[in-house]
């Protein structure tokens, strides 16, 4: 594989840029894989570069209904952090944090991880306490995180609302600096063209249509484009899990939700870090486009339409200018949506299914993008070893059974309340 | 933003309500012993298609009553709605 | 002072009212009726700003919506806005304008190195490189990639304007105000529908403005004209410009933003400056006509190339000339309207024609006013830096593919036209899908989706008569069905040349040797051979082009590029244009002001502020409040200069040893009646209900049905069939929901209404010792005695005149009282307690003493009901019932919910008897454990017990029922804080519960 760098840019400029390499090819779908990965988002084409890279399974398909990359991987906020109160969801993202660090180098591809700090504001003394009990936790668990005082937070971000005219005063925040962002679709870009290289088949517009399930193992798989046998399958398409999960008469702890979020023009750099707002649900941080990128509340109602209506953008950007009042000179450039697993605990899942074979990754809720190295990397590590590994243990399927829920948020199971 | 039909008010938008979600899940019976599978089934898990759904509202700004809705989770159109005591046909 | 490019007897400005203004620095004047763009154009100014990657120079490429180019800083009263569309800027008074990304200046900008990088920066070159050394990409490359790319530059100051939202309700919708606009609504509201007519721009009429037809007898403008004056007069239709359609969403709801003094030098005083519309339509018809697209060829980004149309519009409208010596370069017919225009106003257009042998009554005219026209020939490149000076111009093959001699033709502008794209964004928003049309080479609106239907030039359809007369059907019929009214309209003789097929070409191939950068989007700089290089690299789904690309993704959003980028990806793809498919339309159509959509819920009033009868006298007494969801309470009473440390501390004693006030008047309270309230009320609580005597108050706990604490309170029986349910203040408005969600879907049969009664009274809680004494004073006729109201029990009384409600329950621990009054006297119950409290030394209390007095008694509060816990954490398992059924039992058989070493609430002492625990703190075994240091549990709540006069906390801890005398650390790691602490009972103060029944 050619490798990218400044080096080799210069060189292919001389050659008017025509030498350069696919970045994935276009195979057409083989009669048997030894594990065949469904859905080519972030998690999926994560999942087939780290089987092939840490277990050495190289025979492996992706099969995408549509273009990889066009799901939530695609049209999400960018955000990467490890800000978790609960064990669980702390120590595996912070595992993904390593990953993220390293992941321009590691797949040739700078996906341009930038760790720019993310603060969550804190608007009473109770919500400083509620953030001390999860930084706290952080901290317990080997993670960065800092408590802002007011003071603190008006220097970072001068631009919030510090004005007596405030609804909500800033009392400080949290913050956990080596969080950050990256270029979402350089993401999946970058794992399909590393596992491409060795030897993964990414199979676009090929859709699920079946499985071939006998005696309690999974044999293989019926798709748009032929049948494809494997004994063993990774189902990883956060936002559709329920399609698929019907045609193997699952019925899960998920719902299907609608997110929008949106950009305004892009401006001059002003702000630095990805900040929330702690009185209400808003979150935006600045593109290297320049963009201001926001987001918060659900639309509110299961949906499977990629399109939400506007008086939830208008609630969500009303807690936007409630925390950083400049926002509302800007204009709204672009918007979108995109639809989420919703688990019932705002945890997501990763495991093994009482089908022999089929594993399941899903019910990201809304931090599906942040997790993708540290999910591909344990749904690689459970397909390939048939067990789960000690980071995805909490992420079972039957916790909603025995009560051993993850709920961050303390919410339960009103998953359309975000 | 959608457009529901209250059966006790006529057509209100959307912000005038609050969503209670799929409206197919009933709750066991009181005073009953109940296996683990249909209280997980009842608590958790959720069919939750694309397509027709049947769920409910709550008419929260206006009658209070809790209606039932039938609507398509892929275009967001509602083809029915009805009162909390009448069933689906 | 003149003008050198704005010509005579043309236009529609107001040429009586002169206008200055001021472009990076300079002075120069315009008219009233001019954009900022026609402004400068007239006054020679094509230079206005800098690309985004390369920093080439960029002028004006159209008059609308669709401009690409030419953004611009605005200031305005003292004010500055980024990103404005000179080309829809409308001039006013003293505007001042600067151009963006570029410095030190637009004429020589630094940037502009890139351009001769440019063979380097091909798209997506950023993802090949800037990743050694690892840390250098967010130390070093991407600080200055930032600080390169965005365009203006944002003020960080709070919006002084005002926005204002409106919501309408018509029967038909009508977006543009075109001709198919014009008639529609015309037509419609004939038969007395309700109309809303919406145009974005500044002027009604659409392609009438600029076109040059005849409509019954009068000219295309004076037709527009004369409907627009008579709609404005029918009561049933509304009339809006500078008002923009930009979304279409679900169930027929558009929204219309309408600048209301944009246009003006200040916003007037009471004036909005944008308006938002939500509108809900019956009928929605979609007249928002076409933008014509580009053809591409070489450094096709030089200012002075621009939109033949807008070259149009720019003389028609401003009376302003783009160039004197124009190069008109078309596929189409529409060039030759724009050179006939410029014939006619003195100047020698030469018109390049890629076709053979076209013929038309157009053609025809034009070449009767001997204008030079070339058949079969192209521009190959625009020479020129800064301006086009010349351009190589070649002719063509019939198969478009070999070029002929490149000649030099002077020129100072060319006007290109590759035809014209249907503007569908609306349609497609409504989720109509969308069909590609061959004869124009566009998509157009496929079947309905919703109720909207698209009319004219949108629609695909060019020819005049056509869309007149689909127009007025369209609107009489729709109307008809609405109002049942049948008034039938004369459709208008039209005259209007006919135009010939235009030629399916749209892009300039390369010439030998030469490689000119053939630009598809302008604002991203994205030219043929980065699309080209995306597909080369396998990036071929349309969306991996236009992400790997940014092709469409600039501030226009791509509305003259994205048409011709699809037709590059189908050639080399060899597909067909539908095959290939376009990327979704989403809203808004074009970028739309974030204070508009937000309308006027900013500052203190971006959320409600609810706040308690009593209110003022809190602020009076030097209340310190805090937010308890939307409410306001006080949090304590500041006396000198106490902090909240000690004022708390004082009260909280006071408490202990007195007696003191608090408004709970927040509580949520609901009234629960019905002869089945009693059964409700054994279900949604986990403890027994169905024994409750008259009179008597009992404490509950009621869980989701996932087992876990959803709400706490009290709750009375007021008479038979009558409680008074009473819950956090957080949760009242769920828990109301959630009351009416059993009672109407889960148990109809029940019969019990449920009402919340929260504003209904005013509530306020006495406590101490003293507060028997107290409570007979403000009751004299009342026996509260224990035995005339002991402990949980409810009396009514009268305080000076006031009907009451007496109950007697205690958060705080201490034997106290709520008392209760309707919330007009509130404020008179509360200083009657203060007046005759006073012999007993009463204080208020605020919220933080209340915390102490229930931390020190081991009550369970919101930090503890965190949504995470069931009854047995918090030491509530005494009031789950075994006997009966409730919401939520079934889930407290989970293993999880069962474990021997589950979490409880304990009590946590710090062992040096001094240090404060502070709140989020963790508790662990060793503090010097390796990370990840295992957490036993978290401290939940903090207070400074007034009764022993130590620090006391709260917490929930593994296994805490096993745990009460261990030594374990708290550790806050945030605070840089180890604490050695010792686990006690929760129950710090008064374990046997014998001060609220004393």
């Amino acid at each position: 594989m050619q490798k990218y760098s400044i080096f080799n840019l210069v060189k292919n400029a001389f050659s008017n840029h025509e030498n350069w390499d696919l970045a994935w090819k276009d195979p057409t779908p083989k009669e048997e894989y030894d594990v065949v990965i469904i859905g080519g988002g972030g998690h999926g084409l994560a999942t087939a570069y780290y089987l092939a890279k840490e277990h050495n399974i190289t025979n492996v398909a992706i099969i995408e209904k549509g273009w990889i990359g066009g799901g939530n991987v695609g049209r999400n906020t960018t955000i990467i952090r490890s800000n978790y109160m609960h064990d669980e969801n702390g120590l595996f993202s912070e595992f993904g944090m390593d990953l993220w660090r390293k992941m321009s180098q590691d797949l040739n591809y700078n996906v341009m991880f930038s760790p720019r700090g993310i603060i969550n504001l804190a608007h009473s003394d109770a919500q400083m306490n509620a953030y001390a009990r999860r930084g706290n936790s952080m901290r317990l668990n080997g993670i960065d995180a800092v408590l802002l005082n007011r003071e603190q937070v008006k220097e970072i971000i001068p631009m919030a609302d510090f004005s007596e005219n405030v609804r909500f005063p800033i009392f400080g925040g949290l913050m956990q600096p080596s969080a950050g962002t990256a270029r979402h679709d350089a993401v999946a870009w970058g794992y399909a063209r590393q596992a491409d290289s060795m030897g993964v088949d990414i199979i676009q517009n090929c859709e699920v249509i079946g499985f071939d399930v006998s005696a309690g193992k999974i044999k293989g798989i019926r798709t748009s484009r032929g049948n494809i046998k494997a004994n063993k399958v990774g189902i990883c398409v956060a936002g559709s899990t329920n399609i698929l999960a019907e045609k193997l008469n699952m019925t899960l702890p998920i719902e299907t939700h609608l997110l929008q979020a949106c950009v305004s023009e892009p401006i001059k750099p002003v702000l630095d870090n990805v900040v929330t707002f702690g009185a209400g649900h808003f979150y935006v941080s600045q593109s290297d486009k320049g963009e201001m990128v926001m987001g918060g509340d659900l639309d509110g109602y299961n949906s499977y339409a990629q399109r939400g209506n506007l008086p939830t953008l208008q609630h969500v950007l009303t807690e936007g200018i409630a925390m950083m009042p400049f926002l509302s000179k800007l204009k709204m450039l672009r918007t979108w949506g995109g639809i989420m697993d919703m688990s019932m605990d705002g945890s997501p899942i990763i495991d093994k299914t009482h089908i022999e074979g089929l594993y399941l990754n899903c019910g990201w809720c809304y931090g599906g993008f942040k997790a993708t190295p540290a999910s591909g990397w344990t749904f690689a590590h459970t397909i390939a070893q048939d067990r789960v590994h000690e980071l995805n243990a909490g992420y079972s399927l039957n916790r909603f059974s025995t009560g051993h829920l993850i709920d961050e948020k303390g919410l339960g199971t009103k998953t359309w309340i975000s | 933003m959608l457009y529901i039909n209250c059966p006790h008010c006529g057509m209100r938008s959307q912000n005038e309500f609050s969503y209670g979600g799929d409206a197919s899940v009933k709750r066991p019976d009181l005073n009953k012993e109940i296996p683990d599978k249909e209280w997980d089934d009842f608590v958790y898990n959720r069919k939750s298609l694309r397509g027709k759904h049947l769920e409910l509202w709550q008419h929260i700004s206006g009658c209070r009553q809790w209606i039932k809705v039938e609507r398509d989770t892929a275009t967001h159109e509602i083809f029915r709605t009805f009162k909390a005591d009448e069933e689906f046909a | 002072m003149t003008q050198a490019f704005r010509i005579e007897n043309i236009g529609l400005i107001n040429r009586d009212k002169k206008l200055s203004f001021k472009f990076n620095g300079k002075n120069y004047f315009g008219y009233e009726g001019d954009t900022l763009a026609s402004a400068l154009l007239a006054n020679g100014v094509h230079l206005v700003g800098r690309s985004f990657k390369y920093h080439r120079p960029r002028g004006f490429f159209g008059a609308g919506v669709d401009e690409p180019y030419a953004v611009v800083q605005l200031y305005r009263n003292g004010e500055t806005e980024p990103n404005i569309k000179a080309t829809e800027q409308e001039l006013f008074e003293g505007l001042e304008a600067k151009s963006v990304n570029c410095w030190p200046s637009v004429n020589f900008d630094i940037g502009a190195i890139n351009n001769f990088l440019k063979i380097f920066l091909p798209a997506g070159f950023y993802y090949k490189t800037f990743m050694w050394p690892k840390s250098f990409w967010y130390r070093i490359y991407e600080p200055f990639i930032r600080k390169a790319a965005g365009l203006g530059v944002a003020s960080t100051k709070h919006d002084k304007e005002r926005y204002e939202h409106k919501y309408e309700y018509c029967d038909l919708l009508i977006a543009g105000s075109g001709p198919s606009g014009l008639a529609s609504a015309y037509a419609a509201a004939k038969n007395g529908a309700k109309v809303i007519l919406a145009e974005d721009k500044p002027r009604f009429g659409g392609s009438l403005l600029t076109c040059d037809v005849n409509i019954g007898n009068q000219s295309g403008k004076d037709w527009a004209d004369g409907i627009i004056t008579e709609l404005k007069t029918m009561p049933n239709v509304l009339v809006k410009n500078r008002s923009q359609i930009f979304g279409y969403y679900d169930h027929n709801m558009l929204v219309m933003s309408e600048k209301v003094s944009d246009h003006l030098p200040a916003t007037k005083k009471y004036h909005p400056n944008k308006r938002l519309w939500y509108i809900r339509a019956k009928e929605v018809l979609i007249s928002s006509g076409s933008i014509e697209r580009p053809i591409v060829f070489g450094n096709n980004d030089t200012p002075g190339v621009m939109l033949s149309s807008a070259a149009r519009e720019y003389l028609k409208v401003f009376g302003v000339l783009v160039g004197r010596r124009p190069l008109v370069f078309t596929n189409n017919d529409s060039g030759y309207e724009t050179a006939i225009e410029f014939k006619k106003n003195g100047v020698e257009p030469i018109i390049l024609d890629s076709r053979k042998n076209p013929k038309s009554e157009i053609i025809d005219e034009a070449k009767n006013l001997g204008i030079n026209i070339k058949n079969s020939y192209v521009v190959v490149a625009a020479q020129g830096y800064k301006k086009v000076k010349s351009a190589d111009i070649a002719s063509i093959s019939e198969d478009k593919k070999q070029l002929g001699k490149i000649e030099n033709l002077q020129c100072d502008c060319i006007c290109v036209s590759g035809f014209w794209t249907p503007t569908i964004h609306l349609a497609s928003q409504s989720g109509n899908k969308t069909k590609f049309k061959e004869e124009i080479d566009a998509f157009v609106p496929g079947q309905s989706k919703q109720n909207e239907i698209t009319l004219g030039a949108a629609n695909g359809v060019f020819s005049l008569d056509e869309t007149l007369k689909t127009s007025f059907k369209a609107g009489s019929e729709l109307s008809k069905k609405i109002t049942k009214k049948d008034n039938e309209v004369a459709i208008p003789n039209v005259v209007e040349k006919k135009s010939s097929q235009h030629d399916k070409f749209w892009c300039v191939p390369l010439p030998k040797g030469k490689n000119y950068k053939r630009f598809l989007d302008f604002q991203n700089d994205v030219a043929v051979s980065d699309v080209e290089i995306a597909l080369r690299e396998g990036y071929r789904s349309i969306e991996h082009v236009k992400r790997y690309t940014t092709l469409g993704m600039a501030t226009d959003q791509g509305k003259t590029s994205n048409l011709n980028g699809l037709q590059l990806v189908s050639e080399i793809e060899n597909k067909i244009v539908p095959a290939v498919g376009h990327t979704t339309f989403r809203p808004p159509y074009t970028p739309v002001s974030i204070g508009a959509i937000v309308g006027r819920e900013v500052g203190k009033h971006s959320k409600p502020t609810r706040k308690s009868p009593m209110h003022k006298w809190h602020e009076k007494n030097h209340a310190v409040f805090v937010d308890a969801g939307v409410w306001l309470r006080p949090r304590y009473y500041k006396r000198g200069h106490e902090n909240l440390f000690e004022a708390s501390k004082r009260e909280a004693k006071n408490v202990r040893t007195n007696v003191g006030v608090c408004d709970v008047t927040t509580l949520g309270k609901i009234d629960v009646k019905g002869p089945d309230a009693a059964e409700l009320l054994n279900r949604v609580y986990t403890n027994a209900w169905l024994k409750l005597p008259v009179g008597k108050a009992r404490y509950g706990v009621m869980l989701r049905e996932d087992g876990i604490v959803m709400d706490d309170g009290t709750t009375t029986r007021i008479s038979e069939n009558h409680y008074h349910m009473t819950t956090t203040t957080a949760q009242a408005a769920n828990v109301l929901s959630h009351l009416e969600y059993y009672l109407q879907l889960v148990w109809p049969e029940l019969n019990v209404n449920v009402v919340s009664t929260t504003e209904q009274w005013a509530g306020a809680a006495i406590a101490g010792p003293k507060s028997r004494e107290l409570l007979q004073k403000l009751f004299p006729s009342l026996d509260v005695s224990n035995d005339g109201l002991p402990f949980m029990g409810y009396i009514e009384g009268d305080l000076f005149g006031i009907k009451s409600r007496i109950f007697r329950i205690s958060f705080s621990g201490e034997l106290a009282y709520e008392v209760n009054v309707e919330s007009d006297y509130g404020n008179f119950m509360w200083e009657k307690i203060m007046e005759v409290g006073e012999e007993f030394k009463i204080q208020p209390y605020g919220t933080e003493a209340l915390s102490t007095l229930r931390i020190e008694m081991g009550h369970v509060a919101g930090s503890e009901l965190d949504g995470r816990t069931i009854p047995y954490d918090n030491a509530l398992e005494g009031l789950v019932s075994k006997k009966k059924d409730f919401i939520g039992k079934r889930s407290l058989q989970r293993s999880a919910f069962i474990e021997e070493n589950r979490q409880r609430i304990v009590g946590v002492v710090p062992l040096d008897k001094q240090t404060s625990i502070p709140e989020g703190s963790h508790l662990v075994k060793d503090d010097k454990a390796k990370l990840p240091n295992p957490k036993l549990g978290h401290i939940s709540a903090s207070c400074w017990s007034v009764e022993y006069d130590n620090p006391f906390s709260l917490a929930i801890l593994k296994n805490g029922k096993n745990m009460i005398g261990q030594k374990l650390f708290a550790m806050s790691p945030l605070k840089n804080k180890v604490i050695p602490v010792e686990i006690v009972s929760s129950h710090y103060v008064d374990p046997k519960g014998e001060r609220v029944r004393s």
